[in-house]
């Protein structure tokens, strides 16, 4: 049940972004030398690197998963063969809070370049898209920290907080999958 | 459960024929020469991505399940689906709270940043009262 609805929801987060992207095509085909002018600036290693991080991310949750499908809340020893749902989530929390540290090093850069929310059509499509993604992934820490709660909460972690951990990993899969669209989008395409 | 996912995959393709088509019929049209209608054309194509996600999923769930619900067939009775369905909390004065909490946070952008702090607050408290509602006291597990 709660996985269908959730599910539902992301398809709804779908037609969300896909107001963002329509703004950002639609501004882009009306200002080409806008674009291939301001594109110039932004740093796409660091932005690959950034990508990395939250890709790998989506793995370590996968693992968390795995762990919390096995009903394994916590480690049984330092390997991660041996980790527990919490120590994944951990970890895949950590990525994520560093995507997201990237992401406003990299918003403080192009600030500092004069690319800024109201500095030009290309400023408002490149923050209004990336920045409701990066609000997205800030959503999914807070979501990662209550799940993590709700293991510690559990005298006996059981299929009610196996849910909650599956469907938070499905929200931070779709966050995951929307990051390399944009980032395909914004830094290859140009 | 096959007779949803088939419909999903339906809208999808359906979805996927439209984009094509709308994108060819703006880059041909007379007073749009060349160029492709973006806001259409995403809307479209991510319409299509939307029932596929479903489609996809109620199907994974489908092949997962080994065999059909009590629902889908003709010759089931009530009882053969009374097994438990999930769970339902009788009722929650968190929503509500948790809507205050919105509601005053964005009240405070609007009128005074103050007040969106004394929302955050709210939000919080809700949010985390929600979260763990049925995980402690009496319901602690």
């Amino acid at each position: 049940m709660v996985q269908v609805g959730t599910i539902v929801w992301l398809g709804s987060e779908v037609m969300f972004f896909a107001g963002l992207f329509a703004i950002y095509f639609t501004l882009r085909s009306t200002q080409p030398e806008l674009w291939a002018e301001t594109t110039q600036v932004l740093n796409v290693p660091f932005a690959f690197v950034n990508t990395v991080i939250l890709v790998l991310s989506s793995v370590t949750c996968q693992f968390g998963v795995f762990a919390a499908e096995r009903l394994q809340a916590r480690a049984t020893g330092w390997k991660p063969t041996q980790w527990g749902m919490v120590e994944w989530f951990f970890l895949t929390y950590l990525m994520g809070a560093a995507f997201v540290v990237g992401q406003i090093y990299e918003y403080a850069i192009l600030v500092s370049e004069h690319v800024s929310l109201s500095s030009d059509a290309y400023g408002s499509a490149f923050y209004i898209t990336t920045g409701f993604h990066g609000l997205h992934v800030t959503g999914g820490l807070i979501a990662f920290l209550l799940v993590i709660g709700r293991a510690y909460a559990a005298k006996n972690f059981g299929h009610k907080e196996a849910t909650s951990a599956i469907v938070v990993s499905y929200y931070w899969h779709f966050v995951d999958v929307v990051w390399i669209a944009l980032f395909g989008i914004i830094y290859f395409l140009k | 459960m096959k007779a949803n996912y088939v419909l999903f995959w339906v809208v999808a393709v359906f979805c996927y024929i439209a984009a094509a088509v709308y994108t060819y019929w703006a880059v041909i049209d007379e007073y749009s020469v060349g160029t492709v209608e973006w806001v259409g054309t995403v809307g479209l194509v991510l319409c299509g991505v939307l029932a596929s996600l479903i489609a996809f999923y109620v199907q994974r769930v489908y092949k997962a399940q080994g065999g059909e619900l009590p629902e889908d067939r003709l010759d089931a009775s009530i009882d053969d689906g009374e097994a438990e369905q999930g769970f339902f909390s009788p009722w929650s004065w968190w929503p509500v709270m948790l809507a205050a909490g919105a509601a005053l946070a964005f009240l405070g952008l609007a009128v005074g940043v103050w007040i969106a702090a004394i929302g955050g607050a709210v939000v919080l408290v809700s949010l985390v009262g929600w979260v763990y509602e049925y995980h402690r006291g009496y319901f602690g597990h």
